[in-house]
């Protein structure tokens, strides 16, 4: 008898408590992405200044570091940077790198690549579709995609020189 | 602690007042009438004090506990609408300086407080999970019992539960009482009684469910709660907000680019002040006056499954005008207009002329359209001149470290630098002529030009800002709602009445209880005594009030004053 009701309070309480929990996790806890670590990242096809297309499944096979970017944010620049002195090294270790410009002029992301002198292919996504696709809604961030498609992490936000070779290095197939 | 047996063989938790069964008194006390809340049922969480389990359960389950949580949100809720809100700030704001500049001192301290955004902080949200828990627990720990206390009730009660209740009375030796009790039978029975009868005791009963109503009103807060939290489920509820240009797709966020949104137009609508209608009241208003704001809007859905990105094929679902509280529904989403921009930049004609007025060379077919979203990186002409955008800012700013650049790509403030070659010049050898244009400013920026770029047309477009809505917690928030309403109208509107009558060995008793709304009892049992020989209940309370009230007067007398 007592114990029953033990077990029954026990449980209500435990319920209740679980409820309340998840609601307070889903609601503090840094939001999970719309695309996320573990996912399989939704496929998409981008077109680059020479109007020459990229699917995501082509790259299958190889690490990819898909950053979004603007010309107007400062930490998309320095982290350009990076990766522009960093490409042709990981390149050749089988990690491909897709700036995706979130839907601005042809004409900005050409002067931009010419400016800051930058090596890799720059897409732009017109009308944003893959941007709202993935979830961005702070730049940068950057999906780090292994050799079978999967999300290996979302990283929000400006990154050292240091943390954005330590990223290359996760996503060289095999490693 | 152990379970206390009754001499009518009733089993009771430790802690019952009365008999759950006969109703005999099984904790003495000194007062005359009964306490019948609750019908003197043990509330067990008052009386165990054991594991932690139980003790978390016994601070919830207490009424006075749950008053404390109910003041303090109100007085939090209260305090959270001095100030307005965080996410009702104008846009551009940031509350970190809004609030003290505006506010000083109060609006620097509400702001550290965290009172700026108050009804989703952690504090806020723990208080209304307290009182969620808080009224599950006290529900079910009076509901339960209550419930097998009028389910177990005896008809044949003791007699000390009868002389203990507020309405009682009993007769002296009289005969044919069997004749009284069926009489007063049918007339119960006429006012919609539920008769019981044993042994020729007989107990009326009347709006048992009334009692249920707190417990149902319970019910329908928890579920409305319930609904509340499951907004933060995935999938339970969606507030996106999007932008779209006059003649522009956009896909509705929250779809998986299922569907589009195609604004055809927006406009604002005024009232027509030539209409003798509203004439009038137009003057009193002294300006305009907003008729409507409307987006004509078209939706659409993707028909091919190509990868995210590449052109998708759309085709027309439905055509919807959006207008404030008529939006355009598909499926489980809802797109109502919230917010618009008039006359947003959207393309610039310019042509250029010579500086030297005495230049007659014939410029006139040179014009040329630059589109401020996307515009084209070189205008070529059949005159061999030839117009490179250098540089492009939709939102023009200077930024820390002194470079022009841009705020956005929102065209908002463009500034545009071009450089100009005359058929002369080879554009890859020579630099043409550059300069800066932008609204009112056409500055030279390589000495004098001989050359000037001037505007000759700007086109604007009306943009629409939609909330895209998808609440599957609304039926959930609706049902709760109205089991509230249930709940607290049959907890209000109707009554539980019971009347007791005993033949306790040829003297009649009879007693009632009501759990409100005495005076309804105190005329049934009018009805039933009037022509039986049944005995009019005393009300035992007013008893002892006009015993008082005699002592009282008695005291005003022999001093002249009131000691009250």
């Amino acid at each position: 008898m007592k114990q029953k009701r033990l077990i029954i309070r026990s449980v209500i309480l435990i319920v209740m408590v679980a409820a309340i929990g998840y609601t307070f996790w889903s609601h503090f806890s840094t939001e999970r992405g719309l695309v996320d670590e573990g996912d399989v990242a939704p496929n998409f096809v981008l077109r680059d200044l020479e109007d020459n297309p990229i699917e995501l499944n082509d790259l299958k096979g190889k690490g990819v570091y898909m950053n979004f970017w603007a010309t107007y944010c400062s930490f998309c620049r320095q982290k350009m940077q990076y990766l522009r002195d960093h490409y042709e090294d990981y390149r050749e270790k089988g990690v491909e790198i897709v700036a995706v410009n979130v839907n601005e002029s042809k004409v900005q992301v050409e002067r931009h690549k010419q400016r800051f002198d930058i090596n890799y292919r720059l897409f732009i996504d017109r009308n944003n579709l893959v941007t709202n696709a993935y979830g961005v809604a702070t730049l940068p961030t950057t999906f780090l995609i292994d050799e079978n498609g999967i999300v290996m992490e979302r990283q929000l936000g400006a990154k050292t020189e240091e943390q954005v070779l330590e990223s290359l290095d996760r996503l060289i197939p095999g490693s | 602690m152990e379970n206390v047996k009754c001499e009518c063989g009733h089993v009771n938790p430790f802690g019952t007042y009365l008999c759950e069964s006969c109703g005999k008194p099984l904790i003495e006390d000194d007062g005359q009438v009964a306490d019948m809340r609750y019908e003197g049922v043990a509330r067990r969480s008052q009386t165990y004090k054991k594991s932690i389990v139980d003790k978390i359960w016994n601070f919830f389950s207490s009424v006075k506990v749950g008053i404390w949580i109910i003041v303090l949100l109100l007085l939090a809720s209260s305090l959270g609408t001095i100030l307005p809100q965080e996410m009702y700030l104008p846009p551009g704001e940031r509350a970190s300086q809004f609030y003290e500049n505006e506010y000083g001192t109060f609006g620097k301290l509400y702001y550290q407080l965290g009172l700026h955004d108050m009804y989703t902080s952690w504090w806020y949200m723990a208080l209304i999970a307290a009182l969620g828990i808080s009224l599950v627990i006290c529900s079910l720990d009076r509901f339960v019992p209550l419930y097998r206390a009028l389910k177990t009730q005896r008809i044949t009660r003791h007699t000390k539960f009868l002389e203990r209740q507020k309405l009682f009375a009993k007769s002296g030796q009289i005969e044919n009482i069997e004749e009284s009790f069926a009489q007063a039978e049918e007339i119960l029975k006429k006012k919609k009684y539920n008769i019981r009868k044993d042994n020729g005791n007989i107990l009326a009963e009347k709006g048992r469910f009334s009692r249920w109503g707190p417990y149902v009103n319970h019910i329908g807060l928890i579920i409305f709660l319930i609904g509340c939290m499951l907004r933060f489920f995935p999938e339970m509820y969606l507030d996106e907000h999007i932008w779209v240009r006059d003649g522009e797709e956009v896909v509705i966020k929250g779809t998986d680019g299922e569907y589009f949104l195609r604004n055809e137009e927006f406009k604002v609508v005024l009232y027509d002040e030539d209409d003798e209608l509203y004439r009038e009241s137009l003057e009193r208003a002294g300006a305009p006056v907003v008729q409507k704001f409307q987006t004509s809007a078209t939706l659409l859905r993707r028909t091919s499954t190509n990868a995210i990105g590449s052109e998708p094929e759309l085709e027309e679902v439905k055509h919807h005008y959006i207008r404030v509280n008529d939006p355009l529904t598909f499926g489980e989403f809802a797109l109502y207009q919230v917010d618009y921009k008039l006359n947003e930049l959207a393309e610039f004609t310019f042509t250029i002329e010579a500086v030297d007025e005495a230049n007659e060379e014939d410029l006139s077919e040179i014009e040329f359209t630059v589109n401020l979203y996307d515009p084209e990186m070189v205008y070529e002409f059949e005159n061999g001149y030839r117009i490179e955008i250098m540089e492009y800012f939709p939102n023009f700013v200077i930024n820390d470290n002194r470079e022009p650049t841009t705020l956005n790509r929102i065209p908002d403030n463009p500034r545009i630098i071009f450089e100009v070659f005359t058929p002369e010049m080879d554009p890859d050898e020579d630099q043409g002529e550059i300069s800066l244009v932008g609204i009112q400013i056409n500055e030279e920026l390589n000495g004098e030009n001989d050359y000037r770029i001037r505007m000759i047309d700007v086109e604007m477009r009306n943009v629409t800002a939609l909330t895209i809505r998808k609440d599957r917690t609304i039926p959930i928030l609706s049902i709760g709602g109205i089991i509230f309403m249930i709940g607290l109208v049959q907890g209000s509107y109707w009554n539980h009445r019971r009347i007791w009558l005993q033949n306790r060995d040829g003297e009649i008793w009879v007693a009632g209880h009501a759990n409100k709304n005495w005076h309804a009892l105190k005329n049934d049992f009018q009805a039933i005594t009037k022509n039986t020989a049944i005995p009019m209940p005393i009300d035992q309370t007013e008893e002892n009030l006009n015993e008082r009230s005699k002592e009282i007067e008695g005291v005003e007398d022999n001093n002249g004053s009131t000691k009250q």
